[in-house]
């Protein structure tokens, strides 16, 4: 029931908020901003392990975005396949002799820096395998830009998406040390030239049911959070950060996936202990198209990593729940995503099982089993409902009646089967992490010059 | 050894042009106005509406010939400069159109500030002009039309609005151009259309701006294109960067009008 | 238990009635947006012709009208919003006319009177218009709505549509003072809304640098940047030593850009200033200048605490001849730590820039450079990639 309450009230923040964000997308220009030389300087951070097959499109967008002055910095994460190759061939990258690493934090040595004259925005760092975080914290040491943005190799970031991230943090820019944005499920779009020109829903299942996920997670759950500074995560996906914070709280932290939560964290308890004001905001106008897995292995490999990654940021930062020094973030952030997020699979399956036990021995109470089965599938489908209109409020991304149609359905089919499976993951994450499990699992790509980004199977 | 029939409507049709050039130099006025509109294969009452829509107005003189085919007309404006000629233009599509909804006669326009200018050889070339490419659209006839050699502009622009007021810009000061709205499609034009110059947006879908700029001038055509930039990047190294490029002028948004064609005369000259 | 259950059920009855509104909502939304989007798109289809007529005509003397016939209020607003698209790309007469065009077809009035609607969401939408309209009658009304706003996302829209539409100074100023008496520090935001004025902008900025607030002082400085204005360099004089650290980094920094005569002790006391913005900027623009002494003033700071410093030294130092080229060298052959990393890398770069000369001077000034760099690291051209150990940690940039 509690949980039921905190969904429903972080989503009325959700509401609350959502016509000031459509207000603010429609009625914000962006040409004076766009090409001015007041707007803040930014370093693209881009980890690439084997992303032999998208990196090309991938950088290629991102030096096309709709912004002043910024950099693109690609950190091949000794890929064994032809990225750095690929790379070298396309932009005729050469390596830089001496390069002027900052070494603000720690990371394994680089190879080299490449780069090309002719391309004066861009730089590849080619390191051994050190996992995502090194690699990020090695792009930070030679970012030359106050502010920098991590970004995944299989996204695509839309042309505004940067500059409308740049403009919330010119509203505020002492206070915000970082900004969060929308990320959205690419496959089923159409993409050409490096963007997304028609957006559709993808057409396989996998992807589909992630798709209303990502979207109920998105629009419902971290406007609201962000709304009262509870943002526990910002998506490794796209996210903006202050370099110099960054920096203070000693980077990303490798050896465990979930560095893109554990640096929220990081920088909510610096703040909070050094008593600075700050916020860490959600812009949900600023889009990243990302690439959903479309099969149950890999997407069963990505969740286990999760939940193994969230396990470990829960134990590891336990110590900040329910104590009122951390404000939200103690008293509400953290014990919600220990006890709702990172246990919620247990609760529900004793209490499931409890449920059964107790019916099974006296059948005259299967009422109360179809109750409270109802209570459970028509609040979270509500929950899911209420995100939907909030798309529709404030920004109408999809067009056609047959997608709403669409999404209604697959929102509704998620709680038989898939939701169940999301737990049982969790768990399978949570069991990898106890037996010191910690790798990264197959996470294959597929180019997105095919059309409908997932012909090939896995 | 034109056949008898061609021959016969040739001469009626040249009596027609002299008729409406006589007219002209009849009248009062130095700056006067043409509409020609071809009705061909719609209802037979449409000159009766148009000359009801034209009475409609007061103080408005007209005059009206009819064409070569059945339901063509000319309409001589007297006094009237090309905006207003325009206007009727409009005026007499949205009436007709309330009137007529099956059919969309097609018109071309023209102003004249010169009584001279009116000759039976421009009066022939405008009724081509809307044979030759019958649209429902209103085309507006100019004399640069009507000369053979014309500096091509290439318009590279991914904001569909500011691409067409480029267009029907250019267009009225007598370029040939094309457009594109993105860096690739562009580099492919210039190396088949070989423009005289690029009219270029930096911030393009595709490619980023400086290597497409050093793209353009690697590309294998007879004369490299003057480039001419106009953006919103107002960032100084770009701007510099661009120079160092061989970029020829650089414009920055919001953009005037007057100035633009200016710096394009200078760049073309 | 039974109690628990009767609360269940009815929890059951009301999510099922909400979901049941919901998709109602959802539906009738969805459905709605799309016929008013293709009814949009029908009227700039029908209008296609008048469009084409205004961007024509723009440059006539006559006023420009609306297309003839009666218009439906959707219709309106897709010509309406057509003309604010223009309006925001063009400057000069034309964008007057179209301004004017606003005017006589009574679009600013809709909008101002929608600015008492009930409705927050109408009087906001109507605000940006009349913005893009570039409306002087409707400022002081926005302005009043300015001074009761919360900061949000939304008091910046006002503020741009106030400074693009204001007829005087004192209102750009009184709108100033809206934006930034909320204490936060958006110098930059507010100079990029500064400059969207119709006004001439230098004479404003001249104002507001001299004005006794020094946020004003702040936005005027950021707003300088990328302009070239002569009348505020006797103002810069006086700020370069203000007491306030960044209005001084940035008065150094635009005083700099415009090329002045500096003396020497000038140049010591801003290369021993306590804020590193300012020695960075200093010994940037020593590069270009060519002053004498100024060469030990860079070695020195070679080892300065900041690597913004350190790095524009060293730049300085690359462009300044052969003696500073010297100095780089010796400094990579003989020094240690940071002063060295920094030296080495822009040799390098030196190395590596100079190498496609078109011109006989920037080959002959490379071709001295190269043997100083041959007679301190040997004529090896090979480059060798050198690796950076993660030691120490320097937290400056």
């Amino acid at each position: 029931m509690t949980v039921n309450i905190i969904y429903f009230s972080i989503m009325a923040f959700s509401f609350r908020n959502i016509m000031t964000i459509f207000r603010r997308a429609a009625f914000s220009k962006f040409n004076t901003l766009s090409g001015s030389e007041l707007v803040p300087s930014i370093s693209l951070l881009v980890p690439a392990y084997n992303e032999e097959l998208t990196v090309i499109e991938n950088v290629k967008c991102l030096m096309t975005l709709n912004y002043p002055t910024y950099e693109v910095i690609v950190i091949n994460d000794g890929s064994s396949d032809d990225t750095l190759e690929v790379l070298r061939n396309e932009f005729g990258l050469e390596p830089l002799p001496n390069p002027e690493m900052r070494n603000s934090i720690d990371c394994q040595p680089v190879n080299a820096v490449y780069y090309n004259p002719q391309y004066p925005h861009l730089y590849v760092i080619d390191k051994p395998n050190g996992g995502k975080a090194d690699s990020l914290n090695a792009g930070i040491n030679l970012s030359h830009y106050p502010l920098i943005s991590s970004i995944d190799a299989d996204s695509l970031l839309e042309k505004d998406a940067l500059i409308r991230m740049a403009r919330m943090y010119m509203e505020n820019p002492e206070e915000t040390v970082a900004i969060g944005g929308d990320v959205r499920i690419a496959n089923g779009c159409h993409i050409e030239n490096g963007a997304v020109k028609e957006v559709s829903l993808p057409r396989k299942m996998w992807p589909m049911f992630q798709a209303v996920e990502y979207l109920k997670a998105f629009l419902g759950g971290r406007i609201g959070w962000s709304s009262i500074n509870g943002l526990i995560i910002v998506s490794g996906a796209f996210g903006l950060f202050r370099k110099d914070y960054v920096i203070a709280v000693g980077g990303y932290r490798g050896g465990y996936p979930g560095e893109d939560m554990n640096i929220i964290i990081k920088l909510h308890r610096y703040m909070l202990e050094n008593k600075l004001k700050y916020r860490i905001a959600f812009c949900p106008e600023a889009v990243c198209w990302t690439q959903a897995p479309d099969s149950y292995r890999i997407l069963s490999n990505q969740r286990k990593r999760w939940g193994r990654g969230n396990l470990k940021n829960m134990i590891e930062n336990y110590d900040m729940a329910f104590k009122p020094k951390y404000k939200v973030m103690g008293l509400l952030t953290m014990p919600y995503n220990i006890i709702f997020e990172a246990l919620n699979p247990y609760f529900k399956i004793t209490g499931l099982l409890a449920l059964i036990g107790y019916t099974v021995i006296d059948m005259t109470h299967w009422r109360i089993l179809l109750v409270f089965g109802l209570v459970n599938i028509l609040s979270g489908y509500l929950l899911s409902i209420g995100a939907l209109l909030l798309e529709e409020l404030a920004f109408k991304r999809f067009n056609k009646v047959s997608d709403l149609a669409r999404m209604m359905l697959y929102s509704a089919l998620k709680f038989f089967g898939y939701a169940q499976l999301g737990g049982l993951w969790r768990i399978q994450g949570h069991i990898q992490y106890l037996r010191n499990n910690n790798s990264w699992g197959t996470m294959t790509r597929q180019s997105w010059k095919s059309d409908n980004g997932n012909t090939k199977s896995a | 050894m034109v056949p008898n029939t061609a021959l016969q409507s040739e001469k009626e049709q040249y009596s027609t042009y002299l008729d409406i050039e006589q007219s002209v130099s009849g009248t009062a006025f130095e700056t006067n106005g043409i509409v020609f509109i071809s009705c061909a294969g719609g209802p037979s009452y449409m000159e009766k509406q148009v000359r009801g829509i034209l009475e409609s107005q007061p103080g408005l003189s007209f005059e009206i010939w009819n064409g070569q085919e059945n339901g063509d007309m000319f309409i001589l404006l007297p006094g009237q400069s090309l905006d207003a000629v325009h206007f009727q233009g409009l005026l007499l599509k949205q009436r007709l159109g309330e009137i007529v909804t099956v059919f969309v006669p097609s018109m071309t326009l023209a102003g004249f500030s010169q009584r001279e200018e009116i000759t039976q050889q421009v009066l022939k070339q405008m009724e081509e002009s809307v044979k030759q490419n019958p649209t429902g659209d209103i085309h507006i006839f100019s004399k640069e039309e009507m000369r053979s050699v014309r500096s091509r502009v290439l318009i590279v622009e991914g904001d569909a609005t500011v691409r067409e007021f480029l267009q029907i810009r250019l267009r009225m000061q007598g370029y040939e151009t094309i457009v594109a709205d993105n860096g690739l499609t562009a580099l492919e034009l210039i190396g088949k259309w070989e423009p005289d110059l690029v009219l270029t947006e930096l911030n393009l879908y595709g490619i980023d701006g400086l290597p497409y700029i050093h793209h353009i001038q690697q590309l294998n055509v007879s004369v490299v294109p003057k480039i001419v930039v106009l953006t919103e990047q107002r960032v100084e190294q770009t701007i510099s960067l661009c120079f160092q490029n061989g970029v020829d002028d650089y414009i920055t948004k919001p953009f005037s009008p007057v100035e633009l064609d200016a710096r394009i005369r200078r760049c073309i000259q | 238990m039974e109690a628990h259950l009767t609360i269940a059920i009815y929890f059951i009855y009301v999510c099922l009635v909400l979901i049941g509104i919901g998709i109602a909502l959802l539906f009738f939304m969805k459905i709605r947006h799309i016929r008013i989007q293709r009814k949009k798109e029908f009227y700039l289809q029908k209008h296609q012709d008048y469009f084409k007529f205004i961007q024509l005509h723009l440059n006539g003397v006559s006023a420009l009208p609306l297309p003839p016939g009666s218009l439906t209020k959707l219709e309106r607003r897709v010509i309406q919003e057509k003309s604010i698209e223009w309006i925001e790309q063009l400057k000069g007469d034309l964008r007057e006319k179209l301004i004017t065009l606003c005017q006589d077809a009574g679009f600013v009035q809709d909008d101002i009177k929608l600015l008492d609607s009930l409705f927050y969401g109408r009087r906001i939408a109507a605000a940006y218009r009349l913005g893009g309209m570039r409306s002087a009658e409707a400022v002081p009304r926005l302005l009043s709505m300015m001074e009761q706003e919360k900061y949000s996302a939304l008091t910046i829209v006002l503020a741009r549509a106030i400074s693009k539409s204001a007829e005087r100074g004192d209102q750009l100023k009184e709108m100033l003072h809206h934006l930034l008496r909320h204490g936060k520090p958006i110098h930059n935001m507010a100079a990029d809304i500064i400059m969207e004025t119709r006004l001439d902008a230098s004479r404003i900025l001249v104002k507001l640098l001299e004005d006794e607030n020094s946020d004003f002082v702040k936005v005027a400085l950021a707003a300088m940047w990328g302009q070239a204005i002569p009348e505020v360099v006797p103002a810069l004089d006086r700020l370069v030593v203000a007491e306030e650290k960044d209005v001084r980094a940035e008065a150094v920094k635009l005083y700099l850009s415009s090329n002045p005569v500096l003396k020497d002790e000038t140049i010591r006391d801003l290369m021993s200033d306590s804020d590193w913005e300012v020695r960075a900027t200093v010994a940037k623009s020593l590069g270009t200048m060519h002053a004498a002494g100024s060469i030990p003033l860079l070695r020195t700071a070679l080892q300065d605490a900041n690597w913004w410093v350190r790095n524009n030294s060293a730049e300085s130092l690359a462009l300044l001849g052969e003696t500073g080229f010297e100095v780089l060298c010796q400094i990579a052959k003989h020094g240690s730590g940071v002063e060295r990393e920094i030296a080495l890398y822009h040799i390098e770069r030196t190395m590596l820039q100079d190498g496609d000369h078109q011109k006989l001077d920037q080959m002959v000034a490379y071709n001295k450079k190269k043997l100083l760099y041959e007679r301190y690291f040997g004529v090896s051209e090979s480059t060798k990639v050198r690796q950076v150990a993660a030691v120490g940690g320097d937290y400056t940039a």
